[in-house]
C-alpha cells in the first residue's frame, strides 16, 4: 500500500527550532518556532539557528551535506529470504534537523538505519550520507547509538567513551578529556572511572550515548534511544539531542514512542511493513485527522442534536463532533440563537499518536 | 586522511583495546605462566616416572655365571661400554656369580627365583658357558639385556685372545665448511617444530575473541564505525601482540636461565646450522612465526566468529588442533624430503607454507624464495580476513539476501 498521505515536501517547510542555549544538562525545552509556508524550492529551509550551524560546520573544514540534505534514501530495499523487510523506502533528512523514523515493532526502522549507515547493504536503492554515496567514507562524521546497547563491561566509563571516539578518529587523549566533561555534564561525574559493569542499565546507556557524540559528529543516528530509560534519563536524553542540534548536528532517530517524536521532531517518517506511509512535519501528521469539538450547553436538551453536525454524539456532559470544514462559527451562532448558550467549548487537536495509529492502522500500531 | 591511514588507525584502535583487555587482567598471568605450570607438572611427573624406573632398574640384574677370571673380563668390558649407554639403552647392573655344575639349570633357576620373588632382585638375563660359545637365557621383554650380555661376552673373548684390553682410541674433532645433511634436517625440523609449538599454544585462542563483542553486543558499534575487515585485522594484531609479549617474556627468561636447560637440549641448539646463516635464520623464523600466527589466526577467527556461544567455540578447539597437527606433519615431511612434491605442496599450501619455508631455510641458502613466500602468505592472510569478515557480515549481521552466497562473498561490500 503505497498510496500515502504524504506531506508535500516541496510545498511546505518548517523552521527549525530555536537553538537551545541551555545545553544538555537541563533547562526548559525550546519552543517550536512555528511554521512558514513559502513553497520554497529547497526541501528544507533552515532557520537562523540552522544557518549558523552551517557556518559552524564549514569552519571545521568539513564538507557540508549536499543541498542542505544530510541523509537521503531512494527506494531502499532489503530482503531476508523472501521477506521484504524494507520495501522501497524513501527518506530525505534536512541538515540540522531532528528527524524521526516512526513505526511499529518490526516495521523495518532498524534495518533502514543500518542500511543508511552501511552496516548492511541494501539489495537495491540508493542512499547518500553527508554528501557521500559510501557511508563508511564519512564514518568519522557520524555518531550511532544502536538499538542493542553494547559496551565492554571491563572498561571504565571514560575509557569506553574515548574508545568510541577513537573508532571515529578522535585522539585518545582528547577523547578522555571530553569524556570527563560529558560525564560531568550528564550527572555521571561520580562514575567517570567506574567500570561499566557497575553502572545501572540506564547509566550505561547514557555512557554509550555520550560515546556516540564525543567526536562531535555532524550526523547523529539513534536507534530507539529512549527505550530502557527512566523518565529522568529520558529528559536528559531529550536535552542532549537538542544540545546536539544546537551544536549543528543533524539527528536521525527511530522510535515507536510518539511523545518523544512529537516533542523533538522537525520532520518525521512513518514506516510500516517496510514501506514509508507518511513523511512530513509533526503538524502535518496531526493534520491528517480532523479536529474535534467538545461543546457543553447551559442545560441538557435532546433538541440540541438537531442544531449540531450529524456526527455529534452526547457524552452525558456535553456533545462531541468533528470540527466542520467551514469552521465552528455557524454552529455556535445557531446554538446561541436557539438559547442553548455555551457553558464550555474546546477544540481538540489529535495528537501524533492518533495520527500514527491512523497512518499505520490500528492492528499494526498495536504490534 | 587517506583511506589506508584511516583503516590502519581503526585497526590499531581495535588492536589496542584487545591487547589491553587481555594483558591487564589477572587471568593473563595464569596464561603467561602456564608453561611454568606445565613444566612443573612435567618435572614432577618425570621425577616420579624416573624414580619408579630407577627403582625398577636398581632391582634388576644381568647375571654372569662364569669362573672368576672370565667374569672379571666381562665386568671390564661392561665398565668400558656402560658410559655410552643412555636413556632407553641403559642396561641393568651386571652381577657375576660362581657357576654351578649345571649352569643351564642354574640360569633357569636364577630367572625363576627373580620372577617368583624368591630373590631380592629381578634377573633379566643370565650368561653362561664358555666365552667363545656363550649362551644367554633371558626373561621375556629383556632381549636388549640378553644382547648386551652377548656383546660383553664377545668383547671379553676378544680381549682374552689378545691377552690385553683394547687401547682407547684418539678422538679428534674436524670442523666442516658446510653443515651435514643430517644437521640441516635437524635444523629444519627444529624450525618447523618451534613454530608449530608456539602457534599451537598461542593462535587457537584467537577463535574466541569475537565472542566478547557478540555477547556484549558491541559488535554493532564496531561495525557501524569500522569496516569489519579492520575489526578482524585489529583483533588479530591485538592477539598477536599478546603472543609476542608471551614469546618475548619466555625468550628472555630462557636466555637468562639457559643453564637450567637440560644439557642435551642446549647441545642440540648449539649444533643447529641453517643453510641461510644464523642471522637470516633467526629473522626468517620470526617472520614465519608471524605469518603462521596470522594465517592460522585469521582462519580460526573467521570460523570462531560464526560461533554463537562459548560452547560452540569450545567445540572448535579439536578441529583447530587437528589442522595445526596436520600442517606440522606436512611440513615435517617436507623437511625430510626437500625438493620433493610433498615439499612443494607444503611450501605452497597457505596454512603449511610458513612451517615448510622455515624448514627450507635450514637446507637451502637461497633467500629470494623466502621473500616470495612471505608475500604469498601475506596475501592469504588478507584473503582469509576478507572472507571471514564477509561471512560474518552476511551470517551474523543478518545482511542475507537472495543473491547466492558465493556471489555476495566477492561483492565489494
Amino acid at each position: 500500500m503505497r498510496s500515502m498521505v504524504e506531506g508535500g515536501f516541496h510545498k511546505r517547510c518548517t523552521v527549525g527550532r530555536t537553538p537551545s542555549t541551555t545545553g544538555f544538562a537541563g533547562g526548559p525545552p525550546p519552543r517550536r518556532a512555528g511554521r512558514i509556508c513559502a513553497g520554497a524550492t529547497p526541501p528544507f529551509r533552515a532557520g537562523p539557528g540552522a544557518r549558523a550551524r552551517l557556518g559552524s560546520a564549514a569552519t571545521r573544514g568539513r564538507r557540508v551535506a549536499d543541498n542542505g540534505i544530510a541523509v537521503s534514501a531512494e527506494a531502499l530495499v532489503k530482503r531476508y529470504g523472501e521477506r521484504r523487510v524494507v520495501d522501497g523506502v524513501d527518506l530525505v533528512v534536512p541538515e540540522g534537523a531532528i528527524y524521526g523514523v516512526l513505526g511499529p515493532n518490526g516495521a523495518g526502522k532498524t534495518t533502514t538505519l543500518r542500511m543508511l549507515l552501511g552496516i548492511i547493504e541494501p539489495d537495491s536503492g540508493k542512499r547518500r550520507l553527508l554528501g557521500s554515496d559510501a557511508p563508511r567514507d564519512v564514518g568519522d562524521r557520524v555518531g550511532y547509538l544502536p538499538e542493542e546497547r553494547g559496551l565492554y563491561p571491563s572498561m571504565t566509563a571514560r575509557e569506553a567513551i574515548a574508545f568510541m571516539g577513537a573508532l571515529r578518529g578522535l585522539e585518545w587523549r582528547t577523547g578522555r578529556a571530553r569524556a570527563a566533561e560529558l560525564l560531568e555534564a550528564a550527572g555521571l561525574g561520580h562514575a567517570i572511572d567506574g567500570k561499566i559493569r557497575k553502572l545501572s542499565k540506564g547509566m550505561a546507556q547514557l555512557v554509550q550515548l555520550l560515546g556516540a557524540v564525543v567526536h562531535r559528529p555532524d550526523l547523529l543516528v539513534l536507534d530507539e534511544p529512549f527505550s530502557g530509560l527512566d523518565p529522568v534519563n529520558q529528559e536528559r536524553l531529550e536535552a542532549l539531542i537538542r544540545a546536539e542540534q544546537a551544536r549543528g548536528a543533524t539527528i536521525l532517530f527511530s522510535t515507536h514512542v510518539m511523545q518523544h517524536a512529537q516533542r523533538l521532531c522537525d520532520r518525521l517518517a512513518i514506516i510500516a511493513r517496510g514501506q514509508r506511509r507518511f513523511e512530513g512535519t509533526v503538524d502535518e501528521a496531526r493534520a491528517l485527522l480532523p479536529q474535534h469539538v467538545h461543546y457543553v450547553p447551559h442545560r441538557a436538551d435532546p433538541a440540541i442534536a438537531a442544531l449540531l453536525p450529524a456526527d455529534a454524539r452526547s457524552d452525558g456532559e456535553g456533545w462531541r463532533f468533528q470540527l466542520p470544514p467551514d469552521g465552528i462559527e455557524a454552529v455556535l451562532t445557531r446554538l446561541i440563537a436557539a438559547g442553548h448558550g455555551i457553558a464550555g467549548l474546546s477544540i481538540e487537536r489529535p495528537g501524533l499518536h492518533e495520527a500514527f495509529v491512523r497512518v499505520v492502522g490500528e492492528q499494526e500500531a498495536r504490534a | 586522511m587517506t583511506q589506508l591511514r584511516r583503516h590502519l588507525r581503526q585497526t590499531l584502535t581495535i588492536a589496542r583495546r584487545d591487547f589491553v583487555a587481555t594483558v591487564f587482567t589477572p587471568i593473563f598471568l595464569l596464561f603467561l605462566f602456564a608453561p611454568l605450570i606445565m613444566a612443573s607438572f612435567g618435572a614432577v611427573g618425570g621425577m616420579g616416572a624416573a624414580s619408579a624406573s630407577d627403582s625398577s632398574a636398581a632391582r634388576t640384574r644381568l647375571v654372569v655365571l662364569l669362573p672368576a677370571a672370565k667374569a672379571r673380563r666381562v665386568l671390564d668390558a661392561d665398565a668400558r661400554w656402560r658410559p655410552l649407554l643412555a636413556g632407553d639403552s641403559r642396561q641393568p647392573q651386571v652381577e657375576a656369580r660362581a657357576p654351578a655344575p649345571d649352569p643351564a639349570r642354574q640360569a633357569a633357576a636364577a630367572l625363576a627365583a627373580g620372577a617368583h620373588g624368591h630373590d631380592t632382585v629381578d634377573v633379566a638375563a643370565v650368561l653362561y658357558g664358555p666365552l667363545d660359545r656363550p649362551a644367554v637365557l633371558y626373561a621375556a621383554g629383556s632381549r636388549g639385556g640378553a644382547r648386551y650380555l652377548a656383546g660383553l661376552a664377545r668383547d671379553a673373548a676378544l680381549a682374552e685372545r689378545a691377552g690385553t684390553a683394547p687401547a682407547a682410541a684418539t678422538l679428534t674433532a674436524v670442523q666442516t665448511s658446510a653443515p651435514s645433511q643430517g644437521v640441516r634436517k635437524a635444523t629444519g625440523f627444529f624450525a618447523v617444530f618451534g613454530i608449530f609449538f608456539l602457534t599451537l599454544f598461542l593462535s587457537g585462542q584467537v577463535a574466541g575473541t569475537m565472542a566478547e563483542e557478540r555477547n556484549n553486543k558491541v559488535i554493532e558499534v564496531l561495525a557501524a564505525a569500522v569496516p569489519l575487515e579492520s575489526v578482524f585485522l585489529g583483533k588479530l594484531v591485538g592477539m598477536f601482540g599478546v603472543a609476542v609479549l608471551f614469546v618475548t617474556f619466555w625468550g628472555v627468561v630462557i636466555s637468562q636461565l639457559g643453564a637450567l636447560l637440560p644439557g642435551d637440549i642446549g647441545d642440540s641448539l648449539r649444533t643447529l646450522a641453517p643453510a641461510v646463516g644464523g642471522g637470516w635464520f633467526a629473522l626468517l623464523f620470526g617472520g614465519y612465526f608471524t605469518m603462521a600466527y596470522l594465517l592460522l589466526g585469521s582462519v580460526f577467527l573467521g570460523v570462531g566468529a560464526q560461533a554463537a556461544t562459548m560452547r560452540e567455540i569450545q567445540m572448535l578447539s579439536l578441529p583447530i588442533t587437528i589442522i595445526q597437527v596436520a600442517m606440522f606433519a606436512l611440513s615435517s615431511a617436507a623437511v625430510s624430503h626437500p625438493g620433493s612434491w610433498v615439499a612443494m605442496l607444503a611450501e605452497l599450501f597457505p596454512l603449511s607454507s610458513p612451517f615448510a619455508m622455515a624448514g627450507r631455510a635450514a637446507s637451502d641458502s637461497a633467500l629470494w624464495p623466502h621473500a616470495a613466500a612471505l608475500a604469498w602468505q601475506a596475501l592469504w592472510v588478507a584473503i582469509f580476513i576478507t572472507v571471514g569478515a564477509r561471512l560474518f557480515r552476511r551470517g551474523v549481521l543478518q545482511s542475507g539476501s537472495p543473491t547466492p552466497a558465493w556471489k555476495r562473498l566477492f561483492n565489494r561490500r
